[in-house]
């Protein structure tokens, strides 16, 4: 079960561990008109800076794909599916 | 009785009509306002006192007959304010902290999204001066306000902050006060943190 009101079945986070790439991510989706919420990380996915970008699960693929392409993939991204998180995306890197 | 004729009259004026005239007849009064904030702003002064309030739209406006013996005395300025044992935050500005403008509203909308997810909350939020920015249309703190007010947390935006970024049209969560309002809330909260 989600331990956030903001997030719902279906929901997506890109957790990120730098409020710089979160902010200049947040401004390359909202720039593109994606329907995006800019919320602090859930406890159970928290992060360094313990910000996520959320989204609908449909929007998941365009996501993962521009955000690469801008070279602002997140840390990790993260699903509510069935009351739990599951990781869609992990990102080694340790510059997010 | 008495009628005192308020339209026209922008708030607080209104407000402080009323409450002179309950002073000087504590059996009721009936005030005669216009629709909006005016009427919205009588209507609450006089039930956060325990008084009834009796509505009545007519061609011109609205009259409000305002009566009962109330939960304090209004017509001793003297007694000290009741103590509502509310818990209020006051929320000044659309940035929290002093630095730099992006991370201060970062700041502010991680701060009031946060207070969903917090065991304590607060009774009322007021915001104030560009604090009202978080209120309107198109403000990314919308929908954790809109959470906020279906748990129950009180949320009101002063109309004069509202009016002069010119949003007065443009609230999105919660309702208008004034400074009477505002005012007599933090004198008579438990407890104020200001943002």
């Amino acid at each position: 079960m989600s331990d956030h009101y903001l997030v719902k079945e279906g929901h997506c986070l890109a957790v990120f561990n730098s409020t710089h790439r979160v902010l200049k991510a947040e401004g390359l989706l909202k720039g593109l008109a994606f329907d995006i919420l800019l919320i602090p990380a859930p406890r159970s996915l928290q992060a360094d800076c313990g910000l996520a970008l959320r989204f609908n699960v449909e929007l998941l693929k365009a996501v993962q794909t521009l955000l690469k392409n801008h070279d602002l993939l997140p840390a990790y991204i993260s699903c509510l599916q069935d009351g739990q998180y599951t990781t869609c995306e992990e990102c080694p890197d340790d510059n997010h | 009785m008495i009628t005192i004729n308020c339209r026209g009259q922008a708030c607080p004026a209104p407000v402080i009509a009323t409450k002179r005239a309950l002073e000087t007849s504590p059996s009721g009064v009936c005030v005669l306002v216009d629709n909006g904030a005016p009427r919205e702003n009588v209507t609450r002064f006089a039930q956060t006192r325990g008084l009834q309030v009796t509505e009545t739209a007519d061609g011109s406006g609205w009259s409000l007959v305002i009566h009962g013996s109330g939960r304090q005395t209004v017509a001793s300025p003297t007694l000290p304010v009741q103590t509502t044992g509310e818990r209020i935050l006051l929320v000044t500005s659309d940035r929290l902290g002093e630095g730099d403008d992006e991370l201060g509203r970062l700041l502010m909308r991680n701060f009031i999204h946060t207070l969903l997810e917090t065991v304590e909350r607060p009774d009322r939020i007021l915001f104030l001066n560009s604090g009202v920015l978080l209120t309107v249309q198109g403000a990314e703190t919308i929908e954790a306000l809109s959470a906020l007010a279906d748990l129950g947390v009180d949320l009101a935006s002063c109309g004069v902050c509202l009016d002069f970024y010119k949003k007065k049209d443009q609230l999105a969560v919660g309702k208008t006060t004034n400074m009477f309002s505002t005012a007599e809330q933090l004198l008579g909260a438990a407890s104020v943190v200001r943002l």
